[in-house]
């Protein structure tokens, strides 16, 4: 399974060499092989008396990444629709995508797309799971800004990004949760630990978190929004990722951890809640749209919605119905793209306003596009597969398992009547979507191009899928036992008893449902034009979407408005900002842990000259701050540091004091010689305010590090190193100048590289003088 | 003393952050001057003042003052004196190429 | 063997030298430099498989005895970056010529660039608080002689400010080094680690604890005291912006990583638990700045911040799993940070201009350097299976483990914000309209500006997908930092 998994990455990297060749043969048809014959080694594993196989390959073992590859019922589900729909739709894309395109990035998103959806389906470790995840948004991503010199291309690309990449994360937060609980990376052993989790403080944090990784990338309202501009890619894309599969991979892990959230109530309120609500707001909005990929992209979200509910009803039957419908789905929405992609590709438009009666001119492709939207709106005829789902998801809808009280009381009452209430406008976007392209007046005029039947390899994508809908219908047992059984077994978590599918189950109530949906829809299809001007009011245009819009223009215009607002350049403002922070913290560190200690008994005594020398110090740094004389300044500054000399020698410092006497000089001279040619200083002409704030703060830091230092004085706990260069100074060091012997023996290090330190000086300053730019730059 | 000293540090420090929090550049300098000259006091003093003879080895003497904060401290000055000398030149260079000292009209923006 | 120990301080303080002395043929010093580059990290890295196999390398500088003299402590960790810091170093020196004129090179970048290697190697390296000071002034040193090289306007105005805020950073430094030293005794980390653990009365040192801090935090960039660090940092040339973004806060977070867990682990309920909040706001603020801005080279900027709240937030939860979190973030982000900043350097010449508003297309024109530019946003927003998410895997791990649930959330949300900030360079500046290539002349050297990038983002790439390489050798480092009596040990040999 490795090797099925990882063959498309590896194809991928070859992809672009293949553009050498490229007017000759598109390369497509190679990218054909790949998930074909990946369909055909899975395809080896059907059969009724299928087992789940588990193959361990490690990765990261130290970090518990390791490709864990668990193929049960649902992940076989999941990587034959994967590997089928892919074969299909690389094979029509070899007819819609021109040659003249970037070919080699499409395909090389295709493969890795590909590859990282049988990962995300086969995975049972969970950060492998996590890292094919994220690499299908991000492939979905460049799948959408394909045709990036398009606006709206790059507009749709970044939103799908942002919002899968949100519910990625989310995720992510999630599964590494539940592997800190429960000390493993294997979803299968968290299942097996379910308890751990279930009873953990932060379960709902964890359900949370999992599910807005699940809706999020399913399209569940509220974030469904992504989905219908992520149309702009081109329509195999559509085809294929926004609808067949990357879409349900939400749908796929709610399936594969429902065997554990489900045995919370909350489970079955928010998942069943969000998928009837996503199934009737997508089907209302499909109705309203005039695009054919704006229809169907809207009627994906609706299905996905009724999927998702499904998955929250978590009955027997309900789960049966999810999967079942997950492999129709794919059938029949599959090739509606297909045939949107066509119409497309002929009439030059997909606005449905100006299509009309095409089926004249295209009569094989008006035939699979009558039989794919027939089963997606539920019809009951026998031959086809939508109607059967759709059955199960009524049957299910009127037998709910939970309690009859409180809130989950009255959804069981409400859930049918929203269920036919979202069919009926499914019923409806299905019919317009036929009569509105195929049926009714041309409009030959209004059309870019004149249209015609697609060519033969354009329509065997299609035509193989609207056969796998029609065989669906007549013989649901084909796929039953030896499929979709199994899928529904490994949700459950147990074996399912034999459930049969029937087209006729007698008049029962959901085939009235069923039959009210077909009565209300066609009332409602056929007086379309009455209801026209309800759609457009209702709701007040796309209101998630101005939600979506609103917090990136909102996230980009904040953060502009806050770091402008403090990040102003100016270094007066940073330097009070982070010394307040110091002087606040430090003070408040020193409060709590009582830091502020006084002990008088090992000082010096205090001695006139240096009470003296220390006032002329205090005038003099006062002094600085006071006077307006630049040279004055400098001077002031001098006795400050003579001063300091001073001090070094009353306190037995004899190098110092030297030292400092030197660069004092040194230094006072360098000042004069610099601001010679400076500019006077200026009476402070700051507020008052500002300076007080500087006061206090200034203040705040001289008394932390004063209060600082008398603590730091009072608690000599240990003795000095210092001992040890009195005793050795001599005797090892060699020298009778301990000073001067730490420095050049003991401490040598330090003294290299404080020459080192002045060489760097040296040579900036060098530059700073020297340097002038050559002429024209700048 | 050494409470002294600490205080006299602490004031050093204050006038020297006031300096520093100032608009025009020589007394933004002359406040990091200020701070190095109190930051040296502070090692100093973290010695143990006047517990002995300078440390210097002499016969009969057996008390030194504590030599390695002076060590330090001799280090710090020769370090400071380097990047007080460079930021002189570079506030030189930098106000003539600006046309101000001031460094409230040095703010700059992002696109430049 | 313990002398190996001073080589990665050494050979480029030599090489700084040499270079000095022959500044002016430009086409010698450049070439001689990418070899010194070179053998310094064939070196380094011998060195590093060395203290990997034979375990740590402690050499008494001057065979003077721990704790009198200076010690060089050649750890695992301080091996890892000095690596780390050496395969930065090589990329930055063949992409320096494509980057700087002939004049800038021969105003010594290779000396302050040498330099820069040797002080951030010595401060990786040292065991001694003041020798970690003096190793800070040298690498500041450079990095003031780096920043200020091409005299232009902003440039120097920008520099003022660095300096400005580097050097009262310093002085707080060299004093609560005294305080330490009073309360101690010692200026050597392992001895005042050893007796550290002995005081009872720990008050005082909490808050000399937490003035270490702000002076580390401070070179990091952690909130509330990065505010210098957007401009200053893109105002000179890429190939410096490229240094500066993957070494210095750096090092500003290895000593708070180092101090934090040798010395200063008395009081982890609280000086932990502000790093944890400090941690978050570091990555809020600075992922708001990221968004704010159309510059591409700010963008970058500001992605350090939140970058140093990833690797604070593992120093704050504490806990074994979250310092490998830290270590391998902060080795990762050390490449990616060089990384980046050299792209946008690249893409920033080849525009024209670094105001994402004027751009547009450029993928049409400079495909490679675009498909790097996409990779390497991914590899910094951690996306799986790259190296950033490694080190965030484990961060979060960590966090969940302690159920900080705060600073995880923070952090995932963080992630998502960080990938919208780059995604924006990408979408804006590489897709859209094909137009006319900008600057046609500066298109031979822009393409050859993606090859050191190149190399240094399939070592980012192979951080992530290889971790199985690497990830055990950092989570020794993790047991052993987590356990300071093995550093002490190593140190005063009792």
């Amino acid at each position: 399974m490795l090797v099925a998994v990882l063959l498309p990455f590896i194809i991928a990297i070859f992809i672009p060499f293949l553009s050498k060749w490229k007017d000759k043969v598109h390369p497509g048809f190679f990218v054909t092989i790949v998930p074909a014959l990946i369909f055909i080694y899975f395809a080896g594993f059907l059969g009724t008396g299928f087992e789940p196989v588990v193959q361990e390959y490690s990765w990261i073992p130290s970090l518990g990444i390791n490709m864990v590859f668990h193929l049960d019922g649902l992940s076989l589900l999941f990587v034959l629709l994967i590997s089928g729909i892919g074969t299909l739709v690389a094979f029509y894309s070899i007819y819609y995508l021109h040659k003249s395109e970037q070919l080699g990035h499409f395909y090389v998103y295709f493969l890795i797309f590909m590859g990282s959806m049988l990962g995300v389906v086969l995975s049972d470790n969970v950060f492998a799971l996590y890292s094919f995840w994220e690499f299908t948004s991000l492939s979905s991503f460049l799948l959408i800004g394909f045709w990036n010199y398009k606006k709206e291309s790059r507009y749709g690309a970044l939103k799908s990004m942002l919002i899968t990449v949100f519910g990625g994360l989310s995720l992510l937060g999630a599964l590494i949760f539940m592997s800190v609980l429960t000390n493993t990376t294997s979803i299968q052993g968290m299942i097996d630990q379910q308890q751990l989790i279930l009873n953990s403080d932060y379960f709902p944090l964890i359900l949370t978190l999992v599910l807005l990784g699940a809706f999020t990338k399913s399209a569940q309202f509220p974030f469904h929004i992504w989905l219908p501009d992520a149309m702009e890619a081109p329509t195999p894309v559509s085809a294929y990722l926004h609808s067949a599969t990357m879409v349900k991979a939400g749908i796929y892990l709610v399936a594969r951890y429902s065997p554990m959230l489900s045995a919370n109530e909350w489970f079955f309120i928010i998942v069943s809640t969000a998928g009837i609500v996503t199934l009737c707001w997508g089907s209302y909005m499909a109705v309203r749209q005039t695009d054919l990929k704006g229809i169907l992209a809207f009627s994906t979200i609706s299905q996905l919605g009724m999927i998702m509910a499904m998955l929250g009803f978590g009955t027997k039957a309900a789960i049966f119905g999810a999967v079942f419908h997950i492999l129709n789905h794919a059938t029949f929405k599959g090739s509606l793209f297909m045939v949107a992609g066509i119409v497309d590709h002929e009439a030059g438009t997909r606005d449905i306003r100006k299509l009309g009666g095409l089926m004249t001119y295209m009569p094989m492709t008006a035939t699979l596009a009558v039989l794919a939207s027939f089963s997606m709106a539920g019809l009951p005829l026998p031959f086809l597969n939508g109607f059967y789902s759709k059955e199960i998801f009524f049957e299910s809808s009127l037998h709910l398992e939970a309690a009859s009280t409180g809130f989950t009381g009255f959804m069981q009452t409400a859930i049918p009547y929203l269920a036919v209430f979202g069919s009926i406008f499914t019923f409806v976007y299905s019919m317009y979507f036929f009569f509105g392209t195929f049926r009714g007046k041309s409009h030959l005029e209004e059309l870019p191009k004149k249209p015609h039947e697609a060519p033969i390899g354009m329509l065997v994508s299609p035509i193989i899928l609207v056969a796998g809908v029609i065989i669906i219908g007549l013989f649901p047992s084909l796929v039953n036992e030896p499929f979709i059984a199994h899928a529904a077994e490994s949700v459950k978590g147990a074996v399912l008893e034999k459930k049969d599918i029937y087209f006729w189950h007698g008049f029962i109530p959901p085939f009235i449902m069923s039959l009210a949906v077909v009565v209300f829809g066609s009332i409602l299809a056929i007086s379309r034009n009455v209801w026209t001007p309800v759609y457009r009011f209702v709701p007040g245009r796309l209101s998630m979407n101005k939600f979506y819009d609103g917090t990136v223009d909102r996230v980009e215009r904040y953060s502009a408005t806050i770091t402008k607002g403090y990040m102003n350049g100016s270094i007066g403002r940073y330097v009070r900002l982070i010394l307040a922070a110091i002087v606040v913290i430090s003070f408040a560190f020193m409060a709590i842990t009582g830091g502020f200690t006084i002990d008088t008994s090992n000082i010096a005594e205090i001695t006139i000259p240096e009470i003296l020398v220390a006032i002329t110090m205090v005038i003099a740094a006062i002094g600085t701050v006071l006077t307006n004389n630049r040279i004055a300044a400098i001077l002031i500054l001098g006795v400050v540091g003579y001063g300091l000399s001073m001090l070094f020698v009353l306190y037995r410092a004899p190098d110092l004091a030297l030292t400092q006497l030197i660069v004092e000089t040194v230094t006072v001279a360098l000042f004069l010689l610099v601001f010679y040619h400076f500019p006077k200083l200026q009476k402070k002409d700051e507020p008052l305010s500002t300076r007080t704030l500087n006061w206090i703060i200034s203040i705040g830091y001289g008394a932390l590090m004063t209060m600082v230092a008398i603590s730091s004085h009072s608690s000599k706990f240990f003795d000095s190193i210092s001992e040890y260069f009195v005793d050795n100074s001599y005797k090892l060091g060699g020298g009778d100048n301990i000073v001067n012997v730490i420095l050049v023996d003991f401490r040598g290090l330090d003294t290299l590289f404080e020459v080192v330190v002045l060489g760097i000086a040296a040579m900036a300053i060098f530059g700073l003088i020297r340097y002038r730019k050559n002429k024209g730059e700048e | 003393m050494e409470l002294i000293m600490a205080v006299l540090g602490g004031i050093l420090f204050t006038t020297g952050v006031y300096n520093l929090l100032q608009k025009q550049l020589l007394r933004i300098i002359i406040g990091t001057a200020l701070i190095s000259h109190g930051a040296h006091l502070f090692i100093l003093t973290m010695g143990e003042l006047k517990t002995g003879a300078p440390p210097v080895l002499t016969e009969g003497v057996e008390n030194y003052t504590d030599p390695l904060p002076q060590a330090l401290i001799l280090t710090s000055i020769v370090i400071s004196f380097g990047v007080t000398s460079l930021l002189l030149v570079l506030a030189y260079r930098a106000a003539k190429i600006n046309g101000t000292d001031n460094m409230e009209e040095l703010r700059g923006t992002d696109y430049e | 063997m313990s002398n190996l120990t001073v080589l990665p301080i050494l050979l480029p303080l030599v090489a700084g030298i040499i270079v000095a002395f022959i500044h002016k043929k430009t086409t010698l010093t450049r070439n001689l430099s990418k070899v010194f580059a070179v053998v310094n990290f064939l070196i380094v890295g011998w060195v590093f498989l060395h203290v990997k196999n034979q375990g740590t390398l402690v050499l008494e500088m001057g065979s003077w005895e721990a704790p009198f003299g200076i010690v060089l402590v050649g750890d695992l960790l301080a091996m890892t970056l000095v690596l780390t810091t050496n395969i930065i170093a090589v990329a930055c020196v063949f992409f320096a010529p494509q980057s700087l004129t002939e004049k800038e090179e021969s105003f010594y970048f290779y000396t302050f660039f040498f330099m820069l290697i040797s002080g951030v190697s010595g401060a990786f390296l040292t065991g001694d608080l003041f020798n970690l000071f003096v190793f800070f002034e040298v690498l500041l040193m450079a990095s003031y002689g780096l920043i200020v090289l091409g005299n232009g306007k902003a440039q120097l105005r920008e520099s003022i400010k660095y300096v400005l805020i580097n050097l009262f950073s310093s002085m707080l430094f060299v004093t609560t080094i005294a305080f330490l030293y009073s309360v101690v005794g010692t200026v050597n980390m392992a001895q005042a680690a050893q007796r550290v653990q002995e005081v009872e009365q720990q008050g005082v040192l909490t808050t000399i604890a937490i003035l270490f801090f702000f002076v580390f935090a401070t070179k990091a960039a952690v909130f509330p005291l990065y505010y210098w660090l957007p401009r200053p940092y893109i105002s000179p040339n890429p190939v410096v912006s490229a240094l500066f973004g993957a070494l210095l806060t750096k090092v500003g977070v290895y000593s708070i990583l180092r101090t934090f867990t040798l010395i200063f682990n008395h009081e982890v309920g609280l000086t932990h638990s502000l790093f944890i909040y400090l941690a978050a706001l570091t990555m809020i603020f600075g992922v708001i700045g990221a968004i704010s801005t159309n510059n591409i080279k700010l963008i970058v900027a500001y992605n350090i911040i939140p970058a140093v709240g990833f690797m604070l937030m593992g120093i704050g939860i504490f806990t074994e799993v979250s310092i490998s979190g830290t270590i391998y973030y902060l080795v990762h982000d050390m490449i990616i940070k060089g990384v980046l900043f050299l792209l946008v350097g690249a893409t920033a010449y080849v525009a024209g201009t670094s105001d994402l508003r004027k751009m547009s297309g450029l993928i049409h024109h400079y495909p490679v350097l675009g498909w790097l530019f996409f990779l390497a946003s991914l590899v910094l927003a951690g996306i799986p299976p790259f190296s950033g998410f490694i080190g965030k895997l484990q961060l979060i791990r960590g966090g969940l483990g302690e159920e900080e649930i705060m600073i995880v959330l923070v952090a995932l949300l963080s992630s998502l914000l960080i990938l919208f900030s780059m995604i924006r360079i990408f979408i804006r500046g590489y897709w859209g309209d094909k137009i006319e290539i900008p600057v046609p002349e500066r298109e031979k050297k822009g393409k050859k500006m993606a090859l050191p990038a190149a190399a240094l983002l399939t070592l980012s790439v192979l951080l992530g997908v290889g971790a199985e390489w690497f990830f055990p050798t950092i989570q020794s480092i993790s047991q052993y930092i987590m356990d300071p009596e093995i550093y002490i040990d190593s140190v005063l040999k009792e």
